[in-house]
């Protein structure tokens, strides 16, 4: 399998706080990979220099065969890879069909203003995660938390991004919404997206994964199946507890 | 942003009110008018900026002042043309605007509405003493050449222009580039995360803005005849003009109309009870309690009372 996603000695410092402390990982095509950590360990960190929203203070991320670390967020997303965040960010004033649509919109002035909205599209997207007709024109600030977790799952995919990063996708859900987003996950799975994935919530996201690894202070303990990791001491102490 | 039946019969009823006027009032009234006019123009430009991406500018008196000074200076003091002198200082406004304040795009937040405020206030003190043989110094500029003879050609020449701006605006806003803009308002990060420069799309809604501003400074300075700095780079001007978008309602096209002729009237009304400075403090009573009750201003108090009479019907 080649690789979607190559992470090289990444580095990432704040200060005298290194977040990223010389990271190095693969993500194959049409894998799903979890990355566990306890709260601070610099998960959301890794998502944000893989994405561009924030500069790596060394190392090298390769996308598809090539170096990315250069790129704007918007030509990162344009190669095809996006995230999903923590906490949903929907336009709330927007309804559910114009959040989608602008993740649909082509990065170009002239596009944007002369090309034609594709209503059946927008229509398409919100259904394929789970919106029924009737919540297309709902406003975002109407939405349940697990409909923010779905619709920004749908502005990523309008995006036309294949290999998808999701940061706590189930934060906030009650059990029916994180069966429902697992759901989701699956199938998209089934669909040959690539997935690297960060989670607190271990049980409901083991299914949803091919390997994982764990890192602590922005340095990588473990990798493997889920159950080896889990199974490291080191992971064990820093990630449950456990001495 | 569906468009419905009432808001077909709004603009209507609103552009057949305005061409009809100069039927029903007097001169006075119309010159008050062509005022609001020119304000609803600088609204709008406001608009198309701060009502939809959030960044507050507090500079747009600097942009419509480039544009009156620019067709000025051009017309008196190197006899251009006016059909020569306006486009020139529309192009002007938007490369001047670009250079200066662009830069200011990148900051957020509060710290924008500061750059801005200080490049407006910077001008103020700079054009009456830089190169005052060109710009007249505190004097300004005078007799400037006249578009129109007479307050009812003056009027309808203020009305189309204000009708023309308003259907441009409303128009460029229909677009996904009005959604992605109203997005940026809401959530710039969220939008950069959907694969759009954010950048690009202020910068091109401060060019949209700017063109506005530079078109309204330049037709408004021909219609008063004499320009000076305290006319343009003045901070009653900047407030003018976003108190007339905030209660007529920010990101909409009629807003910023509606706002404009309310508040120029309001003050016309109050002045022969309280000729002094005092009517702004009546004027900034009544569209505080206006706010107060609808932060969306005048657009959405008649929007939902338009709910209110459907419900009753049905």
């Amino acid at each position: 399998m080649t690789n979607a996603l190559e992470i090289r000695n990444l580095v990432k410092r704040f200060g005298g706080l290194t977040a990223t402390n010389n990271l190095s990982f693969d993500l194959s095509q049409g894998e799903s990979l979890g990355l566990i950590g306890p709260n601070g360990a610099g998960k959301t960190t890794v998502f944000s220099q893989i994405m561009g929203e924030l500069r790596q203070t060394s190392g090298t991320i390769t996308f598809q065969g090539q170096e990315i670390s250069a790129l704007s967020t918007p030509e990162r997303i344009a190669r095809g890879i996006s995230r999903t965040y923590q906490v949903p960010r929907p336009f709330a004033e927007l309804s559910v069909r114009e959040n989608i649509r602008v993740g649909l919109m082509p990065d170009s002035l002239r596009s944007m203003i002369f090309g034609v909205v594709d209503h059946a599209r927008e229509t398409e997207i919100a259904q394929s995660v789970g919106f029924v007709p009737a919540d297309l024109d709902r406003p975002a600030s109407e939405l349940a938390m697990g409909d923010l977790r779905k619709l920004e799952f749908a502005r990523t995919l309008a995006t036309g991004a294949r290999v998808l990063l999701l940061d706590e996708v189930f934060a906030g859900l009650t059990t029916g919404e994180i069966g429902m987003i697992a759901e989701l996950i699956q199938d998209l799975r089934g669909r040959g997206f690539t997935f690297l994935m960060v989670s607190h919530d271990l049980p409901a996201m083991e299914p949803l994964i091919d390997r994982a690894i764990a890192i602590e202070r922005g340095t990588l303990l473990a990798q493997g199946s889920f159950k080896d990791v889990l199974a490291n001491a080191d992971v064990r102490a820093s990630y449950l507890g456990e001495a | 942003m569906n468009l419905r039946p009432h808001h077909f019969i709004l603009w209507i009823a609103f552009i057949a009110l305005m061409l009809l006027m100069p039927q029903f009032v007097g001169n006075g009234t119309l010159r008050t008018m062509i005022f609001a006019c020119y304000l609803a123009i600088f609204a709008i430009s406001w608009d198309i900026l701060s009502g939809r991406t959030g960044y507050l500018s507090f500079g747009h008196p600097f942009l419509v002042g480039i544009g009156a000074y620019t067709t000025a200076i051009l017309t008196r003091r190197y006899g251009f043309p006016v059909e020569a002198s306006i486009p020139i200082a529309v192009l002007v406004t938007m490369v001047g605007g670009l250079i200066v304040l662009l830069p200011a795009l990148r900051i957020k937040g509060s710290y924008f509405a500061l750059v801005t405020l200080a490049v407006m206030e910077l001008m103020y003190q700079l054009v009456p003493v830089v190169r005052p043989d060109l710009t007249g110094g505190t004097r300004g500029i005078s007799r400037l050449p006249a578009l129109t003879r007479g307050a009812e050609n003056g009027y309808y020449l203020a009305v189309c222009l204000m009708l023309a701006v308003a259907l441009f605006a409303w128009l460029l806003m229909r677009t996904r580039l009005g959604t992605a803009l109203w997005a940026i308002g809401m959530n710039e990060e969220s939008v950069r995360g959907s694969g759009l420069s954010t950048t690009r799309l202020k910068s091109f809604a401060f060019l949209v803005s700017a063109f506005v501003a530079g078109l309204g400074g330049a037709f408004y300075a021909h219609y008063l005849g004499t320009i000076t700095p305290r006319a343009f780079f003045d901070i009653n001007v900047l407030f003018q003009i976003i108190v007339a978008v905030l209660i007529g309602g920010a990101g909409t096209i009629l807003g910023p109309i509606i706002g404009a002729f309310f508040m120029v009237f309001l003050l016309e009304w109050l002045r022969p009870f309280l000729p002094g400075q005092e009517r702004f403090f009546v004027y900034g009573a009544i569209a505080l309690l206006i706010y107060m009750y609808q932060p969306r201003g005048i657009m959405a108090i008649v929007e939902s009372g338009w709910v209110r009479v459907r419900g009753a019907r049905q």
